[in-house]
C-alpha cells in the first residue's frame, strides 16, 4: 500500500500529492470484504439479492435482514460495514418522508438517488467523519400510474383536458448504486461487495440493456449470481436475501416487497441445480482433456 | 391640533397611515375544549368490599352516542383487568375522564415495577388527587371515585372534584343523576334523618347509628338507586355496570336499565 | 395621494377611518383553527355479521355553497380499516397524510402483524384528544370500521375533542339525528348481530343516506360506500342515490313565505 506511512492517509478531507483521498479507498476496501450483494432491472420491475454469510450458528435463520424498505416503492441493499448501512438506509427513509411531506408524492427514485449520492459525498469532505463503509444498491418503481397527490379528495375536472396529456408514459424502474465517495450511476445491473467480480461478469452475459429478462427470470438469475459469486467463498454458508419490486400489473403491484418464500426456494433450488449442472460439466471437461492428453 | 397629531403618518415608526397591531383586539376563542356526556356512578363500601356502580349510556346533548360505553374501572390490571386492586370511576367528559383512567393506570403499574408491591388504596387516593391539581389551570372535567380495601382489608372510597380535592367516604354519588341519588344515599347508608322509635321527643330523639351493610343489600341499594334515577334523569339509563371488590378479587356485573 | 408610499393604495383614514391591519400581524398571539371552513356532512356505518358496512355523500360545503361535489371522505388504512370523515376537509387531509405516513412507517419490515382498526382508532382517537388540548382541535368527527385483535367486526367512533364511542350503528353529524333512529329501528340491540347480512346492511345505509338527501341540506345525492369483511375492502365511489320521491315536500307546509 503506497499511501502507509505518507500521512495522506490520516485525515478525510486531504487530498494526496496525486489527487487521492485514502480514507474513501480504505472505505471501498471495507465494501469489498462484505457479502455479495446484486440488483437486475428489467422492464418490469427490479430484483434485489443479497449473500448474507452467516456469522455464527446462534444466528435465527431469516431474521437480521438486509435489505430494507426505503418508502412503499423503493428499497436499499448495501454490502459493507452493516451499521454503516443501517443509518444509510435511516437517511433514505427520512428523505423519503421529507419528499412527500414537500411534494404529497413518492419520491422519484433518480431523486433518492441524487439525494443520498450527496449525502454520502459529504463524508468524504470532513476530518471530524469518515466516509460511508458501504456500497448500497438502490431499486425501485416509479409509478406509470397517474398518481393523485397524498391526501387528494377529488378527482379533477371532469371536462376539458384539466392538464393531463391523454396516454403519456411515465415511471419505470429504476437502479442505481452509490459508492462510499458519493459516487452513483444508474445501472442495468449492479454487484458490489467480495463476489462482486463473478457477479458482473454473469450480470453482464444477460443483456440486461435489451430489456428482454422478464421479472421472474431475473429473480431467478439473481438467485443464481449470488450462488456464483459465493463460489470463491465456499467455506463459509449464506443465507439468500432477496426482494423486488414490479411495476403495477405485476406481482407486487409498485410495492417494495420481499420476494414470496416458494419463488425464492424455487429460484435457490435453481441455482444449486445450475451450479450443479457446471461442476458436472468441468469435471467432464476435465476428463476429456486427460484423455485428449494420453 | 389634535387631529393634526392623529393624523400624522411618523406616528408610526414606518411611516404606516394605519396603526401597526396595537389597536388588534385579543382574539376571543370560539372552540370549547369540554362536552358533558351525561351519566351517573355510584360507589358504596361495607365491611370488607367496596362496589363502585355506573351507568352505560353516553349522550351528548339530547342523542344517545351508545348505549355501552363503560365508565367504571379497573386500575393497575393488565389488558382485560386481570390482577387489578382498585377501582376508579369517572363521570363527565368521556375523553378526559379515559385520559385520567390511563394515565392513573400508568402511575400505578409503575408504581409496582418500581416498588415490586402494589400501590395501596391509600397512595393511590393521594396520587390521584395530585394528577387532578396538575391540571388546575385546564382542569379534567370529571368527577371520579376511586375504589379497592384499605391496609386492613376494609372497604374504601374516595370521593374527588375535578382539580383533586377528595376525601375518603362511607358512599358517594357523582354525575348527572348525583343530585337524585346522594339523597337516598344519605338516607339509606348514613341513615341521615332516620330515630329510634319511641326514643325521646324532640330533641331528645335518637339518631339510628349507621354500621356497615352486608354486600347483598347494597348490590339492591345501588340496583334501586340506578332504576329510579333512570324515571327521572334522561341522560341515566341503558345499562347498569356494577364493580364488586373484595378479598377474592373483582366481581363485574351488568343489569340492563330502560333504554327510553 | 401624498409622499409616503406605504398609504399608497389604501383607503384614505379620513374617509373610511383607521386600516384594520390586524390581519398583517405577525406577532402576538398564535390563531388556531376556531371553526372549520370547508365540511362534509354525515358519515353513517352499521355493522353486519361478518364485517362493517360505512358510508358518506361526496360533498364539501363552504358554509351553504356546495364547493365541492367529489371528494372522497372515505379514506382506505392498508387492508384492514377505512376511516369516515366528517368535519373540515383539510383536516382530513392532514390526517390522511398523518395515516399515509404511518402506513409507510410500519411496513418498513415485513412483521406481518398489520394495525388494525382498533389500533387505528385508538391512535386517532388520541391525536384528536391532544390537539384539543393543546387548544388546536382538528375539526373532524370520524367513524373507524374494520376489524379488532381478535377478528370481530369493529365500528367505532371519535371526535374533535377526543370523545369515543362504540356501537353496533353510528353516525356522525346530521345522521346522528336522522339515521341513528332508522338503524336502531331496523337492527335492534336485542337482535343478534349475526341475523344481519351484508346486503341487510348496505340497503339500510343507502336508505339513511335518502333520507339525509332529502332532509339535510348540506348534503348531496352522490355517495362512496365501503363494505368491510375478511374478504377484504370493497369501495365504491360515485354511487348515486336511486329511487328519489320527493312527493313528500309537497306536503310540508307551514315554513318561509308559503300562505296556503
Amino acid at each position: 500500500m503506497t499511501s502507509i506511512g505518507t500521512g495522506y492517509d490520516l485525515s478525510n478531507s486531504v487530498f494526496s500529492p496525486d489527487g487521492r483521498n485514502f480514507q474513501v479507498e480504505y472505505a471501498v476496501k471495507a465494501v469489498e470484504n462484505g457479502g455479495t450483494a446484486v440488483g437486475i432491472r428489467c422492464k418490469d420491475g427490479v430484483v434485489l439479492a443479497v449473500e448474507k454469510i452467516i456469522t455464527s450458528k446462534l444466528l435465527k435463520p431469516g431474521a437480521n435482514r438486509r435489505i430494507s424498505t426505503v418508502d412503499r416503492h423503493v428499497g436499499i441493499v448495501s454490502a459493507g460495514l452493516a451499521p454503516d448501512g443501517r443509518h444509510f438506509v435511516s437517511r433514505a427513509r427520512d428523505e423519503a418522508s421529507s419528499w412527500r411531506s414537500v411534494y404529497k408524492g413518492p419520491i422519484p427514485i433518480s431523486a433518492l438517488a441524487n439525494r443520498l449520492g450527496s449525502y454520502v459525498q459529504a463524508y468524504t469532505l470532513y476530518s471530524s467523519v469518515r466516509p460511508f463503509g458501504v456500497t448500497s444498491i438502490l431499486g425501485g418503481w416509479d409509478s406509470e400510474a397517474e398518481l393523485a397527490v397524498d391526501g387528494q379528495v377529488g378527482s379533477g375536472p371532469q371536462s376539458g383536458a384539466g392538464g393531463k396529456v391523454k396516454g403519456a408514459k411515465s415511471g419505470g424502474p429504476g437502479l442505481y448504486m452509490i459508492e462510499p465517495s458519493g459516487l452513483y450511476w444508474g445501472y442495468y445491473g449492479a454487484a458490489t461487495g467480495k463476489g462482486r467480480q463473478a457477479a458482473k461478469a454473469e450480470l453482464e452475459k444477460l443483456d440486461l440493456a435489451s430489456e428482454k429478462l422478464s421479472l421472474h427470470d431475473a429473480v431467478k438469475e439473481a438467485a443464481r449470481i449470488i450462488y456464483v459469486a459465493h463460489e470463491d467463498n465456499k467455506d463459509k454458508e449464506f443465507e439468500l436475501e432477496m426482494s423486488w419490486i414490479s411495476s403495477l400489473e405485476g406481482p407486487t403491484k409498485g410495492r417494495h416487497e420481499e420476494v414470496p418464500k416458494e419463488l425464492l426456494e424455487e429460484a435457490e433450488r435453481a441455482a444449486r441445480r445450475a451450479l450443479e449442472g457446471d461442476d458436472e460439466d468441468e469435471e467432464e471437461g476435465a476428463k476429456g482433456n486427460e484423455q485428449m492428453e494420453e | 391640533m389634535t387631529s393634526l397629531i392623529d393624523h400624522n403618518p411618523h406616528s408610526n415608526s414606518i411611516g404606516f397611515s394605519f396603526s401597526q397591531s396595537t389597536n388588534a383586539g385579543t382574539k376571543e376563542h370560539s372552540f370549547y375544549p369540554y362536552t358533558d356526556n351525561g351519566g351517573s356512578v355510584l360507589g358504596i363500601t361495607g365491611k370488607d368490599f367496596a362496589v363502585l356502580a355506573g351507568d352505560t349510556r353516553s349522550t351528548s346533548g339530547y342523542n344517545i352516542n351508545s348505549r355501552y360505553v363503560p365508565k367504571v374501572f379497573k386500575i393497575g390490571g393488565d389488558e382485560d383487568g386481570e390482577g387489578a386492586h382498585i377501582l376508579l370511576s369517572v363521570v363527565g367528559f368521556a375523553a378526559d375522564g379515559l385520559a385520567l383512567k390511563e394515565k392513573l393506570d400508568a402511575v400505578v403499574k409503575m408504581y409496582k415495577y418500581q416498588h415490586g408491591k402494589p400501590m395501596s388504596v391509600r397512595a393511590c387516593a393521594q396520587r390521584l388527587s395530585t394528577i387532578l391539581y396538575g391540571k388546575r389551570f385546564f382542569p379534567y372535567y370529571v368527577q371520579a371515585i376511586l375504589a379497592g380495601l384499605d391496609e386492613e382489608g376494609k372497604g374504601a372510597l374516595y370521593g374527588y372534584d375535578p382539580v383533586g380535592s377528595y376525601e375518603r367516604e362511607q358512599c358517594r354519588a357523582a354525575g348527572a343523576a348525583s343530585s337524585l341519588i346522594m339523597p337516598l344515599l344519605d338516607n339509606q347508608v348514613n341513615l341521615k334523618n332516620q330515630y329510634i322509635p319511641g326514643s325521646g321527643e324532640g330533641h331528645a330523639l335518637e339518631a339510628r347509628k349507621p354500621e356497615p351493610m352486608p354486600r347483598e343489600t347494597v348490590e339492591q341499594l345501588v340496583r334501586d338507586a340506578f332504576t329510579s334515577a333512570v324515571e327521572r334523569h334522561i341522560e341515566v339509563g341503558d345499562g347498569l355496570q356494577m364493580l364488586v371488590i373484595t378479598a377474592n378479587g373483582i366481581e363485574e356485573i351488568y343489569h340492563p336499565l330502560k333504554k327510553d | 395621494m401624498n409622499h409616503f408610499p406605504g398609504t399608497w393604495g389604501r383607503p384614505r383614514d379620513d374617509v373610511y377611518g383607521p386600516y384594520d391591519s390586524s390581519y398583517l400581524r405577525s406577532t402576538g398571539p398564535k390563531a388556531h383553527t376556531q371553526s372549520p371552513a370547508v365540511t362534509g356532512t354525515s358519515v353513517i356505518a352499521v355493522k353486519f355479521n361478518g364485517g362493517v358496512a360505512i358510508a358518506a355523500d361526496n360533498l364539501a360545503s363552504y358554509g351553504s355553497l356546495a364547493r365541492f361535489t367529489d371528494v372522497k371522505r372515505l379514506r382506505v388504512f392498508g387492508d384492514a380499516a377505512v376511516v369516515g370523515f366528517s368535519g373540515d376537509v383539510s383536516d382530513m387531509q392532514y390526517i390522511d397524510r398523518l395515516l399515509e405516513s404511518m402506513d409507510i412507517r410500519e411496513n418498513y419490515s415485513a412483521h406481518g402483524n398489520q394495525l388494525n382498526a382498533k389500533n387505528l382508532h385508538t391512535y386517532l382517537s388520541k391525536v384528536l384528544y391532544k390537539r384539543r388540548s393543546e387548544f388546536n382541535p382538528l375539526w373532524n368527527h370520524i367513524l373507524v370500521a374494520g376489524f379488532d385483535g381478535e377478528k370481530k367486526p369493529f365500528l367505532s367512533s371519535a371526535d374533535l375533542l377526543g370523545t369515543t364511542f362504540s356501537a353496533p350503528h353510528l353516525a356522525t353529524g346530521f345522521g346522528a339525528h336522522l339515521a341513528i333512529p332508522i338503524l336502531r329501528r331496523l337492527f335492534p340491540e336485542e337482535r343478534p348481530i349475526e341475523e344481519i347480512t351484508k346486503e341487510d346492511a348496505i340497503k339500510a345505509l343507502k336508505e339513511c343516506l335518502k333520507v339525509l338527501w332529502y332532509r339535510d341540506a348540506r348534503s348531496l345525492d352522490k355517495y362512496s360506500l365501503a363494505v368491510i369483511t375478511q374478504e377484504g375492502i370493497e369501495v365504491q365511489e360515485d354511487q348515486q342515490i336511486e329511487a328519489q320521491s320527493w312527493a313528500f315536500a309537497e306536503t310540508i307546509k307551514g315554513y318561509g313565505a308559503q300562505t296556503v
